[in-house]
């Protein structure tokens, strides 16, 4: 049985439409990430979920419930949000205990229930303090600590690590997956980072202007992307996609080759082109290469490559991954 | 040490402040201190030195003290009757919705109003011979009533008034307040299962609870400083029973050219203040974290 089953779900704001027909299905102790550019509808998604919006049309269901028009507290969902909305005028115990407070539970079971969770996100010594003594990642913890608490079917994530750095939030992300594998639960997690989306899911959605795109584990996305979008969003840097006269001889509208699949030859190769621009990261050194009848294409390689600026280079797109798609951005 | 922009700011702006400051507060202040111990009209020499016989005479009047019970029971009145009433209509009608608006601007057009011309329109209101009261008796055919004139009922028309006139203005401020309330915490507090009622307990007034200190301090020092209402709707009266202490000091030392005697209800007044303001911030603000 799965854990979430999203029927045609259908959210307009007033005159505008966020999410036309949205059908879904989330499996069971899962971690399903909705990936998207800004404004795509994935909070909009995620607090339908939560029961913080109401559904225009369609049918939610949680553990084959339908809890289309229950409250948000009666979903047993649990979610954490972007800016953590800790209560700032509650000690940290209090804050993480306040679900379990509003449940009636006796006041014994809140502190053993409270200490074993502080346990696990290591907050034990700072119980007694107040959010705004902590740090950016302490807080974030508080926040997964108020959600573990109450022992939920769905844990929901908006953006939970988007106000750290950029080293917190490579630990976070661990401690995420960690927590996952610990908690078994189901999670669902909203982001608009495709490092993020491939790194903690083993499902991602991928949506777009309100529209799901596709789904799949993040290796299905990344080597069968079914649409455009798709093939555009996954992966860093960008696949190079482009129209015109190679990708009619291929048979497509529009043909793509990631940057990590072009083979660099001295001499022949498919394509010969001029290169204009090295990036060079240490770990991989990015070619931006013009090739006349195509147009710029992004090579990865790795660090210690040589080439400079002004040489001309062979290409040749690694056979099997390859990419085609046809005039509706659909893949062939 | 202070870098030179602080030591320029302090040589520019401190000099204007602090000679407003002395002219127009520590200067009357010496002043009526100085009168306070003085037989004076407000006219000619100072000549007349009492020593402390117009305290001794003020802390004798039994009009004096009933006034400061009527301001007491002002103040009482303010914290535990307007300010939760207007905390409550604040929380009714803090979201931003057209309807919402009608609402806040009715509730807050009386505290526009000049206190005179409140004080007016509502003894036009209690007027048992021209007024509304008195077209009411008339059509149920009864004795005209004269409410502002009955001891029982004159000063509880008073407390009325301005309950009427100021809870506007604390509701304001809460409701600024509300509106800061940051949405997702509602959020959160709504996913841990707490009602709309426990949200408003645990979430919103602690989250608002600086700006009901801020407004109980007006409101204290508002409802010790209450005049201008007053004088047009009852001048004191009935036999002198509903003064505040500035009516007190208007009338017994203004109206009655007892510049001294009113000085010194005016030290009392002033030390009032200073008790107060003190002790709450003391127990009300120290106590519970900054304002
Ligand atoms: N309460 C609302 N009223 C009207 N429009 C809204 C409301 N909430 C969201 N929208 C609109 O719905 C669309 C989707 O918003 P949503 O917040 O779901 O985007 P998102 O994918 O989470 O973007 P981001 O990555 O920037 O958070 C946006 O165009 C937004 O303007
Ligand atoms: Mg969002």
């Amino acid at each position: 049985m799965a854990a979430l089953e999203y029927i045609n779900i259908k959210k307009c704001f007033g005159p505008v439409t966020v999410l036309p027909d949205i059908s879904l299905t989330i499996p069971h102790g899962s971690f399903t990430v909705f990936v998207g550019p800004s404004g795509c509808g994935k909070s909009t998604l995620l607090r339908l979920t939560a029961g913080l919006e109401d559904v225009t049309a369609g049918v939610l269901k949680i553990d084959g419930e339908d809890v289309t028009d229950k409250q948000a507290s009666a979903r047993g969902i649990a979610m954490v949000f972007q800016s953590y909305a800790l209560y700032p005028h509650m000690t940290l115990a209090d804050n993480i205990g306040f679900a379990l407070k509003m449940a009636g539970l006796p006041k014994a079971e809140i502190r053993r229930k409270v200490e074993s969770a502080a346990e696990v996100l290591q907050l034990t010594p700072l119980l007694a303090r107040k959010p705004g003594e902590l740090s950016g990642g302490q807080r974030q913890r508080v926040a997964i600590g108020r959600a573990i608490v109450r022992e939920p079917k769905v844990f929901l994530f908006d953006e939970p690590l988007s106000n750290l750095d950029a080293a917190l939030r490579t630990q976070m992300r661990v401690e995420l997956a960690q927590l996952h594998k610990r908690l078994g639960a189901t999670m669902i997690y909203v982001t608009h980072d495709q490092v993020e989306a491939m790194t903690l899911a083993d499902r991602i959605v991928v949506l777009n202007k309100g529209v799901i795109e596709q789904t799949g584990t993040p290796m299905e996305l990344y080597t069968r992307p079914q649409t455009l979008f798709v093939a555009g969003f996954i992966g860093s840097p960008k696949m190079n996609l482009f129209s015109g006269k190679v990708a009619a001889a291929a048979g497509a509208h529009t043909f793509g080759v990631r940057p990590e699949h072009i083979d660099v030859s001295e001499n022949g190769g498919e394509w010969r082109g001029e290169v204009r621009f090295v990036e060079r990261l240490g770990s991989d050194t990015f070619l931006h290469v013009e090739v006349p009848e195509i147009g710029l294409i992004i090579v990865r390689m790795d660090g210690t490559s040589t080439y400079s600026g002004g040489s001309t280079i062979g290409l040749t797109p690694r056979a099997g991954f390859t990419h085609r798609f046809n005039e509706q951005g659909a893949a062939i | 040490m202070y870098d030179d922009g602080k030591l320029t700011t302090i040589f520019l702006f401190l000099p204007p402040a602090l000679v407003l400051f002395t002219i127009f507060v520590i200067w009357p202040i010496l002043n009526a201190t100085n009168f306070s111990f003085y037989k004076w009209s407000g006219y000619g020499e100072l000549t007349n030195f009492v020593g402390m016989q117009n305290f001794q005479r003020l802390a004798n009047h039994s009009i004096f003290h009933q006034s400061i019970w009527n301001s007491v029971k002002l103040v009482l009145v303010s914290l535990l009757i307007q300010i939760p009433l207007a905390l409550t209509m604040a929380l009714l009608i803090y979201k931003k919705t057209s309807v919402n608006t009608a609402f806040r601007l009715i509730f807050f057009a009386p505290y526009i109003l000049a206190e005179v011309a409140t004080g007016l329109i509502w003894s036009f209101i209690f007027d048992g011979d021209y007024g509304v009261t008195a077209q009411i008796t008339q059509a149920l055919g009864i004795d005209p009533i004269y409410i502002l004139a009955d001891k029982n009922y004159a000063f509880l028309t008073i407390i009325t008034v301005i309950i009427w006139k100021y809870f506007g203005y604390h509701m304001m401020i809460f409701i600024a307040a509300l509106q800061a309330v940051p949405h997702d915490l509602l959020e959160a507090a709504e996913i841990d299962g707490a009602s709309p009622w426990r949200i408003v307990w645990y979430v919103k007034i602690p989250l608002i609870a600086h700006a009901i200190k801020l407004s109980a301090f007006f409101a204290i020092v508002g409802a010790l400083q209450v005049f201008d209402i007053i004088i047009p709707l009852t001048n004191g009266g009935p036999s002198n029973s509903t003064h505040s202490i500035v009516s007190y000091l208007y009338y017994f030392g203004l109206v009655q050219l007892n510049v001294g005697y009113g000085s010194a209800v005016g030290v009392v007044l002033f030390l009032l203040c200073i008790v107060t303001a003190f002790s709450y911030k003391r127990f009300a603000i120290d106590k519970g974290g900054e304002l």
